[in-house]
């Protein structure tokens, strides 16, 4: 029917008898080419699918899983009673990945004016925060949202590739004025604490405690980040979690510091400041018992939640810039000499030494006279011949003189270091400073003169004499101090004072509890450690003195103090001093040992004497809750 | 003994077009698109494929100067009053309904071309002229839309049924040396996004975030599939809207992510036999016309498939061509459907020898019959 005419083959005509099919050169050609495009296909897609495989399957896996680091939270800070010192409030902050904004310039130029919109954040610093960081990390962005700021950005979200919102806790401290100086802060790792941290795996976003128990349990306190691999879409938007590791908090720790006892301590000291005129001091109150601090205050104090809710400059520098010296905590690293309550010490050597006996009758002239030079007392008459305990109650520096220059300046040393003067405690936090002991040694090593022989560089027996009423080079802190008198309150021990009462996880499990740890026990025999006690009872028991004060607060004056007015920094009448106060209480069973300092401090029974019979009437009226057990934690 | 239309029927034909159409749909699935319409396109398409193979493709022939005219209507209705989308105008909307009248032009074009090709009594330079003048038209209104996937199309179809209608060698060669005088001109006559395209292809890694990121996303899927694929559903780089166009265009590599090389292969041998299919209806056709159409079909989706899966391997340029039978889009899967319809009206309308069922005795007659 139809003739086969050019190309396309020979047709069968309709009723034919050939039905195999006529297969053209051209068209065998064209399955020719047919079969040569799925070669090279094929060729191609194993390359890509065997060969380039791996490398491609990484770039996917690059593309659409990523790792989110799950914030642990940092542990509380509680007080002994479980009492919340800190807590964890959570922020909100935009983040943007630059790699995921619109690669289109005006849709990108679009996208971030819309956020700067959102965030309150001029357009040109989002965009100048943007080029410097790291395109393919999210970078947080501009100051804490608002919480409508939050909930106005999640909303856009959808249309925002790139942008999403970062939640992560920040520290917010309660009452810093009162538990700053305890508690510490935390802040941005710096350069030299990222060296030191790093190999622990801090991360140069994290935070890490700077000051305080912060700082001093950090590695307590600091959780274990976990991480989720999550699969995100190509708008950056997270479509499921893929596998996750979850965070470890912290763990919760429970201070030694009594809540209302820091508060009362903090309250004593500030109005016995006020009253005298003085803008700075500290207290250590600890158990003499354990060697638990009770509280531990430095005035000033400072706002320490300005560090982690971000502070101004000009409000930094006016903390530096404070003559008061804030950020000074009084308490751990303010040195300066005992003046008269060292004479504990000077008792002690005297009497264990054998120099004295506790009936020793010593004379307490105006002043003394040694190697032509005239030391003075106090008192400007003749207080007769006493005792040591008598000696101790009215702080003569004439008797101690003569006990000092008896004892030698060696020995004198021995003992203040038995007392746990000149070395730093391990209480736990960062900045505790050691005091200073001084002797012939320290001298000739410290005199700054090329001839050790030099008259500046000789230990005199004024150096002694001085050294034995707690001047001289002598320094300490009021912990060293509250040390010490826990010592001669409790028989002799010398405690690790100690911050952390115990540990809890997060499931409130106990990690850790603390024990006693003692560091020494002071070279003397019970009568010669109660002589001395006794003169500290007969100090503040002195009728129209120190008595004063416990009948105005009306608590008996069972217990020993010693009052101290410090000389520092020049010589004569009119040099200037510091006010200290040393007490346990009661006598028999003493439950609470402090240390009272007042800078600038004049007349110490005056200034420092009442701020320590305030503390002690305040843990005389609240005894039983201040020494309550240790509630646990609602599960 | 008649053979009845049964026997006629090429049965493997519709046998692999429908294992590509459910492939096709599964994959549109995975891709997030609306596999619902997809599958109420796939009903029109085999009502489309049952009309064409019923509709006695000869009668095609006297009315091919008609289809040519409605073809370059359509297009130039398109022109007129079609809607813009991706910064292209190519649809019309009939009836709610989105029509691209590029995607039907080609099959109309296959059968304008067999129409003119077969009547032509010798590979005469007038005949071949004239089926150039013929296409220029419908290539210039497809490539100005702008449509350039289309356009390679409907070029490969005129060249591939060309060739099979027996130009001489010469003509094709004078075809061969008019490209190599216009290639020249081609980034002046393309447009700016169809040049950067060409340029990304030459050069992929030179703007991953930018105009690369396409490409680099396609192969970055094709590349994860690895072996034995991601498993159907577990693709990610498809799933989460890395590949660009996941339904249309790109969304070989959506399928290649998630079946890998062995479902790759499986998919290019299916479509080869499809094509070989195509190749022998061609072969078997009653007459030049039928097999001109079966050949022009089998260049219609040989160029697809080649450029389609080229270009998501990152072997040829991007231009928007669609995976038959798999890409989401009604015109094209009706069209297609539609179009192996035709080839199919062709087999069913082929003589045939009926071999009747051997006996027990062995006797075997042999009868001819139309």
């Amino acid at each position: 029917m139809i003739e086969p005419r050019w190309g396309i083959g020979r047709w069968i005509e309709l009723g034919g008898i050939a039905p195999q099919p006529r297969w053209s050169a051209r068209m065998v050609v064209a399955a020719g080419f047919l079969v040569l495009m799925i070669g090279v296909l094929t060729l191609k897609l194993a390359q890509l699918q065997v060969y380039d495989s791996s490398n491609l399957a990484a770039l996917a896996r690059a593309n659409t899983v990523h790792r989110a680091v799950i914030e642990a939270d940092r542990g509380i800070i509680y007080d002994r009673h479980g009492v919340a010192l800190v807590q964890n409030t959570p922020v909100w902050n935009l983040q943007v990945e630059p790699a995921d904004l619109p690669v289109d310039a005006r849709l990108r130029t679009t996208e971030l004016a819309t956020l700067a919109g959102l965030v309150g954040q001029p357009e040109d610093r989002l965009e100048a925060s943007l080029a410097v960081a790291d395109p393919f990390t999210p970078t947080r962005t501009g100051s804490d949202l608002t919480e409508s700021q939050v909930l106005a950005v999640n909303e856009r979200l959808p249309d925002l590739p790139g942008a999403s919102i970062a939640h992560h806790a920040v520290r917010t401290y309660i009452d810093p004025l009162t538990f700053g100086h305890v508690v510490g802060y935390v802040g941005p790792l710096d350069e030299a604490d990222l060296e030191r941290l790093s190999p622990l795996g801090y991360q140069p976003d994290e935070v890490v405690g700077k000051v305080g128990v912060e700082a001093g349990l950090e590695s307590v306190l600091r959780g274990a980040d976990g991480w989720a691999d999550v699969v995100v879409d190509a708008r950056g938007q997270i479509v499921r979690t893929i596998a996750m590791q979850p965070p470890v908090a912290g763990h919760d720790v429970y201070l030694t510091i009594d809540a209302s006892l820091q508060k009362a301590t903090l309250g004593a000291l500030a109005a016995g400041l006020s009253r005298d005129g003085k803008t700075a001091g500290a207290s250590v109150v600890i158990d003499p018992q354990s060697g638990e601090v009770l509280a531990l205050v430095s005035l000033p104090g400072y706002n320490t939640n300005l560090f982690t809710h971000g502070i101004s400059q000009a409000a930094y520098n006016g903390l530096l810039a404070n003559p008061d010296r804030p950020l000074l905590n009084r308490a751990i690293a303010g040195q300066y000499a005992p003046g008269s309550t060292f004479k504990m010490v000077t008792a002690i050597a005297g009497l264990q030494e054998g120099k004295i006996t506790p009936q020793t009758m010593l004379g307490c002239p105006a002043y003394l006279n040694y190697g032509g030079w005239v030391y003075h007392n106090w008192a400007t008459y003749n207080l007769g011949y006493m005792n040591v305990a008598k000696a101790l109650a009215v702080s003569c520096d004439t008797f101690f003189y003569q006990v000092a220059a008896m004892v030698g300046d060696v020995t004198l040393a021995r003992y203040a270091r038995a007392f746990g003067f000149g070395s730093a405690k391990d209480l736990e936090m960062p900045g505790v400073q050691a005091g200073l002991v001084p002797d012939r040694i320290w001298k000739q090593l410290t005199c700054g003169v090329p001839d050790l022989n030099s008259d500046s560089c000789r230990w005199t027996v004024g150096d002694t004499i001085t050294f034995g009423i707690g001047q001289s080079a002598l320094l300490t802190t009021p912990l060293n101090q509250a040390v010490y008198v826990a010592a001669l309150a409790n028989g002799g021990l010398v405690l690790e004072p100690t911050l952390v009462h115990l540990v809890r996880d997060a499931s409130g499990r106990e990690t850790a509890t603390q024990q006693r740890r003692v560091l020494g026990t002071v070279p003397a025999s019970a009568d010669n450690l109660q002589a001395v006690r006794e003169g500290m009872r007969e100090e503040i028991n002195r009728p129209y003195n120190m008595n004063y004060w416990f009948r105005a607060a009306g608590v008996p004056a069972d217990g020993g103090g010693k009052t101290g007015t410090a000389q520092w920094g020049g010589s004569g009448l009119n040099t200037p001093t510091h006010a200290w106060f040393v007490f346990f209480a009661p006598f028999a069973q003493p439950d609470i040992a402090m240390s009272v300092f007042v800078e600038g401090g004049e007349l110490s029974e005056v200034e420092a004497a009442p701020i320590g019979v305030d503390i002690m009437q305040f843990n005389l009226n609240n005894h039983a809750a201040i020494r309550a057990v240790t509630p646990v934690p609602p599960a | 003994m008649r053979p009845t239309p049964w026997q006629r029927l090429d049965h493997l034909q519709p046998m692999l077009a429908g294992m590509l159409v459910v492939l096709g749909l599964m994959t549109v699935y995975s891709a997030h698109a609306d596999w619902v319409r997809q599958l109420v396109w796939v009903v029109l398409g085999a009502a489309a494929y049952a009309a064409a193979t019923a509709f006695d493709y000869r009668r095609f022939s006297s009315m091919a100067p008609w289809l040519y005219v409605a073809m370059l209507g359509l297009l130039l209705a398109v022109r007129l009053i079609g809607h813009t989308a991706l910064g292209a105008q190519r649809w019309l909307s009939i009836g709610g309904f989105p029509l691209q009248p590029s995607e039907l032009s080609k099959l109309m074009l296959v059968v304008v071309l067999a129409a003119f090709l077969s009547r032509l009594a010798s590979p005469s330079w007038r005949g071949f002229v004239g089926a150039l003048a013929l296409v220029a038209p419908v290539a210039a209104l497809i490539l100005t839309q702008p449509d350039l996937g289309t356009t390679i199309v409907v070029v490969a179809v005129l060249v591939g049924m060309l060739f099979l209608a027996g130009a001489r060698m010469v003509q094709l060669g004078a075809l061969a040396a008019c490209a190599v005088v216009v290639a020249p001109l081609l980034p002046h006559l393309l447009h700016g996004y169809q040049r950067r395209r060409l340029e990304i292809f030459l050069n992929p890694g030179s703007d991953p975030l930018g105009a690369g990121y396409n490409l680099l996303q396609a192969r970055i899927a094709v590349g994860a599939g690895g072996l034995f694929g991601q498993g159907w559903l577990h693709g990610l780089q498809g799933a989460l809207g890395f590949v660009p166009e996941r339904a249309t265009d790109f969304v070989f590599a959506v399928f290649a992510e998630q079946f890998g090389l062995l479902g790759s292969l499986l998919l290019l041998a299916m479509f080869g036999t499809l094509l070989i299919r195509l190749l022998r209806s061609a072969a078997v056709a009653p007459d030049r016309f039928g097999a001109l159409i079966a050949g022009g079909v089998f260049v219609m989706i040989l160029t697809q498939v080649v450029e389609n899966v080229g270009m998501n391997i990152g072997l040829l340029p991007i231009a928007g061509i669609s995976l038959p039978l798999i890409s989401y889009g009604g015109s094209a899967t009706v069209t297609t459907l539609a179009a192996l319809g035709m080839v199919q009206s062709v087999m069913l309308r082929r003589p045939l020898l009926v071999q009747p069922r051997p006996l027990l005795s062995g006797n075997i007659t042999l009868r001819a019959q139309a």
